[in-house]
């Protein structure tokens, strides 16, 4: 195991600009997962870790050495990638021992390593299977298996999940996390679903446009976004987000569409500053005295378990989370009040946390 | 018992509509396919055939042995190949000989290095991306696609003059040379495919398993790509094999293929139509043989399984 560190990364394609100064520091042992919409760099980044991609600039070291011109056989690391390029001319078991024959690793070890994975995985009764005989999540696990039967520095996962159903995704994630655990094996995982960010991640790395936007554990990113990309990318449903003006009359506020919307008092912004308000969709309560703004409702979802409520305060389209169960007609108007600690606040300008 | 087991639900007329249609289309589907059989295969018959019938027999069109014509080793003999006389010594058999292990020398060169060749050059051109001025990889495969549009013809006389001043006429060498020229573009284009069906990630998949650019090529892509490699080999190999054109021109005693000498077998009383056939026969027989103890390589959909 070893901690990996990227310093100031860049990598470009002729001209374009791929990664554009990158800094991550992934301590020995920690999950750590790269999210961003697509075309962010997060794919690239990974495959530049595991040396499938040129460096441009800066370095990239995994435990004391700089690997940037190492060739990937040279990094001890593993990679699980998104079709899982199994070899379709081995077997289940074949496909496991390749990378251990490859380093001419004894046979008895091999046989070893091989039965231990294939137990953890549970593709015993498939060893002697092709690839093609496997169902997609078989074939998922068997691409583990080859990157745990080595026992590397660095596990790279490349968005494992995202060519299984939703069922057998949310199954893995857990599964994944359990193995990652029994292990503790250092994880870069690159994935463009936030939630799996959120359930698996130890740290998380949101990227956008080939830059960081921020790093930080899943509740941290959560609780305090450093801007409104990141606030808006972590957490389902979306952010609330209300154009409006820091007023700082008898009490510190937002005014925004002629209301007015409570604000944490450690706020740091002048009077009259055109700031974009955030709050989450739980983290709105009905009520029903004047506090808050009023909303008229225009689509309800009940799941069951939430109520979800799409309406409408002024121009801007804002989402609530309900616990409870509520029967609200469309065009009905309700009462909703943030709570006031849970706010975020961002200038409109540079949409930076304030 | 059996009153409880009779038949209660008939076809009606609709269902037997059905059925008739059913019939009628596999009855036509099959009896084309066989008919298409016979088309291709009476041409081999014949061939067989003749090589067993003498000069009265070809002329008159006789066809089935032992009732149009009685079947007599008369071809078989004249190459020193009949049961009575391959135990002889005989010239006409030493040249078959001599010209068969020509063309197996030849073809057999030829394919195995155009098939190696041109699955560099493919594997090339689907991995990399080439840029020579307003050259790109679409550009370079058809160049070596559009050799195939200048006819022979055009080129013999070209070939001549540089084949005599290389002091390559007659020879094992020049002919496995042209022959590889000639077949390389339809082996690149075949390989191309095939290395283009293979996903990258594989390759990955064992650079990251520790094996280097080469090793990967050799233990992991050309395994893959084989069925395809045996079906270009084949495909050359045919295309060598039946080569007269160049063969006629460029070869006199020494290199002298099979094909060649199947034409030369005009005596001056007219075609020994007897010899060609067996002389003709004698040259499938290799490729046939080939075709069917190579023909179980070629698996479709040896990737399945690779991805996803």
């Amino acid at each position: 195991m070893a901690e990996v560190t990227i310093r100031q990364l860049r990598k470009s394609f002729g001209s374009v600009e791929v990664i554009r100064g990158v800094d991550i520091d992934i301590p020995d042992g920690e999950f750590v997962v790269l999210v961003g919409p697509s075309g962010c760099g997060k794919s690239t980044l990974l495959r530049m870790i595991a040396g499938l991609e040129d460096v441009t600039g800066g370095t990239i070291r995994i435990g004391e050495r700089v690997v940037n011109n190492l060739p990937p056989a040279e990094r001890d690391i593993a990679m699980v990638f998104q079709n899982y390029a199994l070899y379709p001319h081995k077997t289940v078991a074949a496909n496991l021992a390749f990378s251990l024959k490859v380093r001419k690793t004894d046979r008895a070890v091999v046989k070893e390593r091989v039965e231990q994975a294939a137990e953890t995985l549970g593709l015993t009764p498939y060893l002697h299977r092709y690839p093609r005989q496997l169902s997609g999540g078989q074939r998922q696990r068997v691409a583990m298996g080859r990157a745990i039967v080595r026992d590397p520095q660095v596990f790279l996962f490349d968005e494992p999940l995202s060519n299984l159903d939703a069922k057998l995704r949310i199954q893995m994630r857990t599964e994944i996390k359990e193995l990652y655990q029994r292990l503790g094996t250092t994880t870069v995982f690159v994935t463009h679903d936030q939630i799996e960010a959120m359930t698996m991640a130890d740290k998380i790395v949101v990227m956008q446009d080939g830059l960081v936007e921020q790093v930080g554990t899943p509740l941290d990113l959560f609780d305090h976004p450093r801007n409104v990309f990141v606030a808006t990318f972590i957490g389902s449903p979306a952010m609330n987000l209300i154009h409006g003006t820091v007023r700082r009359d008898d009490a510190l506020h937002v005014e925004a569409n002629g209301h007015t919307l409570p604000l944490r008092p450690d706020v740091e912004a002048p009077d009259g500053q055109s700031v974009v308000y955030g709050i989450r969709p739980e983290h709105l309560d009905l009520t029903e005295d004047d506090e808050g703004f009023p909303a008229r409702v225009s689509v309800v979802e009940p799941t069951g378990s939430e109520t979800l409520v799409f309406l409408r305060f002024g121009e801007t389209e804002v989402v609530a989370l309900f616990r409870d169960r509520y029967a609200f007609k469309p065009g009905e108007t309700v009462r909703l009040r943030p709570r006031t600690d849970q706010t975020h606040l961002f200038d409109s300008a540079t949409s930076i946390r304030l | 018992m059996t009153a409880e087991t009779a038949q209660i639900f008939k076809d009606a007329a609709p269902d037997l509509k059905f059925r008739a249609k059913w019939y009628t289309r596999r009855l036509l589907i099959y009896g084309t396919l066989l008919f298409w059989t016979v088309i291709c295969l009476f041409p081999i018959y014949w061939t067989a055939t003749t090589s067993f019938k003498i000069a009265p027999d070809v002329m008159q069109g006789h066809i089935i042995p032992w009732l149009d014509f009685d079947p007599a080793w008369r071809g078989w003999r004249s190459l020193g190949l009949s049961p009575q006389t391959i135990f002889e010594t005989s010239t006409v058999r030493e040249e078959f000989l001599k010209r068969f292990t020509n063309s197996v020398i030849t073809s057999l060169s030829a394919s195995a290095l155009a098939v190696v060749l041109g699955s560099m050059a493919a594997y090339g051109l689907s991995r990399f991306t080439y840029r020579l001025k307003f050259i790109k990889n679409r550009d370079i495969s058809f160049f070596f696609l559009s050799q195939l549009i200048l006819p022979p013809v055009v080129l013999a006389l070209p070939f001549l003059v540089l084949y005599k001043e290389l002091a390559l006429l007659d020879s094992h060498i020049g002919l496995i040379l042209l022959y590889t020229l000639m077949v390389l573009p339809i082996v690149i284009w075949i390989m191309r495919d095939q290395f283009s069906a293979i996903p990258v990630e594989l390759e990955e998949a064992a650079l990251v398993d520790g094996l280097s650019v080469w090793k990967a090529f050799l233990q992991i892509v050309l395994p893959i790509a084989l069925p395809g490699m045996i079906a270009a080999f084949i495909l050359s190999l045919v295309l060598c094999w039946n080569e007269y054109f160049f063969a006629a021109l460029l070869t006199s005693t020494d290199a002298k293929t099979i094909p060649v000498m199947v034409a030369s077998q005009t005596g001056s009383q007219g075609i020994n139509w007897w010899s060609m056939a067996a002389l003709s026969f004698a040259a499938i027989l290799p490729l046939v043989i080939i075709g069917i103890v190579l023909e179980r390589f070629i698996i479709k959909g040896m990737a399945a399984g690779a991805v996803k």
